[in-house]
């Protein structure tokens, strides 16, 4: 139901049509009629198997045929099975033909395998007419999944075939990953035949993404904090970006550009504390992402002289990253205290008002890298800048800029990286949005940062001179606030999404 | 049994006649899924009988969102979900003479809510369908044979969710895990399979999956919703996948996905508005995948939902998890989990 255009066609034409699509469903309903009955009756046989081809021909979708299909060769499975008892009972079979040529192993195989090859040349053929028939390549997995002798090297052979028709069918690409495996293809060898892919065409977004999965593999980072050993991502950001180049407005090779330009795995990360505070009737936790399973935390305060448990917690915000407890604590000015939670123990410090001690960390920035990760990163950004003097609106090119601008100094770089998002916004209108957005995480990034170092810290926090502010991202961290100075815009934007500062939260 | 049945004779009353493609041309679509099997002899109607449960879903959907449910006879259809469940194993048939799948299950289901029939059928036993299907690693079969996929994962969660059977069945925890290990890191997207390529398809199925388990926290909402808002092209329609072309059942799944989010204002409404009106059939009525296409009944629900979801006047609201209308979602008590905006 994809891809057909609408054409305009005669009142002749229209009527062969009709005779042609009433004959099709005749004998559509004729096939499918006798193949019900005979599964009725149990007939699971090569005029079942004819019958059932007629219809996957033109129809490899209809998934019940492909069922019967399946049944008919367990069935044929069994028979066999059933020969080779009773010929080496020496028993006389039924059907003497098939008693005497089970006799011969070596013939009951090639039985066998003809009955399996009958369905991988069917699944073949069908794929010829949808490549991308859930159903046929299913069956043709569970068809080899079946077969002791199945022939994985031929099915990589068949992969490469059909990534020659389409580079970008996903399934054959699953099926890759599936039998590659199977076959214990070597990951180095997979690598080279993604590069292959990659030099004949550069936008395959597909051959970028198997790529992917087999670096980490490959070339691990032992630090987790990039995706891959920095040797091995420098060679990787040389060749994507003469990919990115080549046709700077296909996207492929710029998402690949920048997951290399990123932290590494993070989503399986658990949760941490980013900010803490007490006082004497209670505190408040500030997670770096949602920890919805927070209550079922042990947590533990602990000073000098004594240990409280901090329970009954409540989720202070909807995403659940901010949590408040109202224990209470008997705050000593002079003793030190400690937060212990989950895997964490944490140092706290004194407020300097001395009713209460806090914790605080802000948003990660980029992480520290080699001299040699550093030039090439340098290096790339020169050439960004070069491809924006010809064509200063390139969208991707201003996107990749900004990107390399904050991996190389993102103190240094915040103003001309915000201006690279606010000319986003002309030039990309359609994600307005999220570089707004993508802007307001830079910003705060920047003025969390900034703030620890504030005389004013942790009590109060000043946002207004950001008036293009259109969203308040990281939030949590300003639970540990006494008063936020954010933008009148900002205030009546965010509504009910405020977050509540300590005073607010009322402990 | 065919989808004639279940049509009322038509009154004939279809509205205005403005041809233009910028405007709803909401009594031609009323006609057109009404109409749709009406010849029983229509060589693509036959040709379809193999998801006929799910045509019928659309169907029933794309007409309630519209307000126009009553053009069919809900006892026929409520019949024939009947008959399509299997005595055997309690799954549904997409239609009689068919295997039982988890597919057509939910579609069932779904009719089933909508027409506030629950009662009808045996509800056990669609449940010890499901629960039988879930294996080791938390993933679900399709059906006994074995094929695994993230959208029966979905298919499973909503079946249960909506007959309110989600605890104390599945294996919860581990069916999460099983679709986080589908989670792309160089996008946050997801695929069918752990290591598949993300597909706006399967996102949607996954990111609706952790909408339904309450897990949104799970996902990597800025990395995956710059992939997702990246599918919107210049004609405002969105794609499934990097340099693919757009089309309007892509645009629902990019679209519900980014709204579950709460990230749907990193496109543009307008624009995809403008795009989804513009596959409309003008002359028959139903929408198509792209503009200047044959409509069909699969993309005619897709382009109607995703009006709805961007607020279009004079159709109810869908809800982006179940793709159900909002008030039976509410009648039923359910409420998939939403992120708000940052």
């Amino acid at each position: 139901m994809h891809g057909r255009v609408k054409v305009r066609t005669t009142e002749e034409e229209r009527e062969r049509k009709k005779k042609e699509h009433a004959l099709k469903v005749r004998a559509y309903r004729a096939a499918m009629g006798r193949i019900l009955k005979k599964r009725d009756a149990g007939e699971l046989d090569d005029e079942m198997l004819g019958l059932t081809v007629q219809i996957l021909h033109r129809n490899p979708d209809v998934s019940t045929l492909w069922n019967i299909r399946r049944e008919c060769v367990l069935e044929k499975i069994n028979q066999l099975a059933a020969a080779a008892t009773e010929s080496s009972k020496s028993d006389e079979g039924q059907a003497e033909a098939e008693a005497e040529s089970a006799a011969k192993p070596v013939e009951q195989e090639d039985k066998l395998q003809s009955v399996y090859g009958q369905e991988l040349t069917l699944t073949e053929q069908c794929l010829m007419v949808n490549p991308k028939s859930y159903n046929a390549w299913h069956h043709r997995c569970w068809t080899l999944e079946h077969n002791p002798q199945a022939d994985w090297e031929r099915e990589v052979q068949l992969c490469n075939k059909y990534l020659k028709y389409d580079e970008r069918n996903f399934h054959t690409w699953d099926y890759r990953r599936y039998v590659t495996a199977k076959a214990a293809v070597p990951a180095e060898q997979e690598l080279d035949f993604c590069t292959e892919k990659i030099k004949v065409n550069f936008s395959n977004y597909s051959s970028w993404h198997h790529r992917s999965l087999l670096l980490p593999k490959l070339y691990p980072n032992e630090q987790r904090d990039r995706p891959m050993s920095e040797e091995k991502l420098q060679e990787e950001l040389e060749m994507v970006l003469t990919a990115a180049f080549t046709d700077p407005n296909d996207s492929s090779a710029w998402f690949y550009q920048r997951w290399l330009l990123g932290g590494g795995a993070q989503a399986d990360q658990p949760p941490k504390v980013v900010a803490f505070r007490m006082g004497a009737t209670g505190a408040v936790v500030a997670f770096n992402k949602p920890c919805p399973d927070f209550e079922q935390f042990r947590v533990e305060l602990a000073s000098n002289e004594h240990m409280w448990k901090l329970e009954s917690w409540q989720p202070a915000d909807s995403r659940r990253t901010t949590w408040r407890t109202q224990t209470s604590i008997d705050y000593q000015k002079d003793e030190s205290y400690c937060l212990k939670l989950a895997e964490q123990e944490i140092k706290l410090l004194p407020l300097p008002t001395g009713d209460g001690a806090f914790y605080f960390v802000p948003p990660h920035a980029a992480s520290s890298c080699s001299k040699e990760l550093f030039e090439e990163l340098q290096t790339q950004l020169q050439s960004c800048y070069d491809l924006l003097e010809y064509e200063p609106d390139s969208k991707w090119t201003l996107l990749t800029s900004a990107l390399l601008m904050r991996a190389i100094d993102v103190t240094a770089n915040h103003e001309r990286s915000l201006d690279h998002l606010v000319q986003l916004q002309k030039v990309d209108a359609l994600r307005e949005g999220y570089y707004k957005d993508l802007a307001a995480s830079w910003t705060l990034e920047l003025e969390l940062a900034k703030w620890v170092t504030s005389t004013e810290f942790p009590k109060r926090f000043e946002l207004s001179a950001e008036s293009a502010l259109t969203s308040l991202p990281y939030g949590q961290y300003l639970a540990i606030a006494d008063e936020l100075e954010l933008p009148a815009k900002l205030k009546e934007e965010l509504g009910d999404r405020l977050p509540l500062t300590f005073a607010e939260l009322k402990l | 049994m065919d989808f004639t049945t279940f049509v009322k004779p038509s009154n004939g009353g279809s509205g205005d006649a403005d041809a233009g493609t910028n405007e709803l041309q909401f009594w031609k679509h009323v006609k057109y899924i009404e109409n749709h099997g009406k010849q029983e002899d229509d060589y693509e109607y036959c040709m379809t009988e193999f998801l006929r449960m799910s045509g019928i879903y659309w169907g029933v959907t794309a007409l309630d969102i519209m307000g126009q449910l009553d053009r069919l006879e809900r006892k026929h259809i409520i019949d024939f979900v009947k008959r399509c469940q299997c005595a055997t194993t309690g799954g549904f048939a997409p239609c009689e003479g068919h295997d039982p799948h988890m597919l057509y299950t939910l579609s069932a289901v779904q009719v089933l809510c909508t027409y506030d029939a629950l009662n009808e059928i045996d509800c056990e036993a669609v449940v010890r369908f499901i629960v039988g299907l879930q294996q080791p690693d938390g993933s679900f079969f399709g059906d006994k044979w074995g094929e695994v996929d993230t959208r029966f994962s979905f298919c499973a969660v909503a079946t249960l969710t909506l007959l309110k059977r989600m605890d104390q069945t599945i294996d919860i925890e581990k069916a999460v895990k099983f679709v986080m290990s589908c989670c792309n890191q160089t996008d946050g997207g997801f695929g069918s399979k752990p290591g598949a390529e993300s597909h706006a398809g399967l996102i949607y199925c996954c990111v609706g999956f952790l909408s339904l388990t309450h897990r949104l926290h799970l996902l990597d909402v800025d990395k995956l919703g710059w992939w997702l808002c990246e599918r919107q092209l210049s004609s405002g329609g969105l794609n499934g996948r990097p340099e693919k072309l757009p089309d309007v059942c892509y645009s629902w799944w990019v679209l519900s996905s980014l709204t579950i989010m709460g990230r749907l204002h990193w496109i543009s409404s307008e624009k995809l508005q403008q795009f989804i009106l513009s596959c409309q059939d003008a002359e028959t009525g139903g929408f198509s995948d792209r503009t200047g296409n044959m409509p069909d009944i699969f993309h005619t629900l897709f382009g109607i939902g995703g009006l709805s979801l961007l607020g279009h006047s004079g159709l109810k609201a869908i809800n982006p998890t179940l793709c159900m209308p909002q008030y039976i979602v509410d009648r039923l008590d359910i409420e998939p989990q939403r992120l708000s905006r940052p």
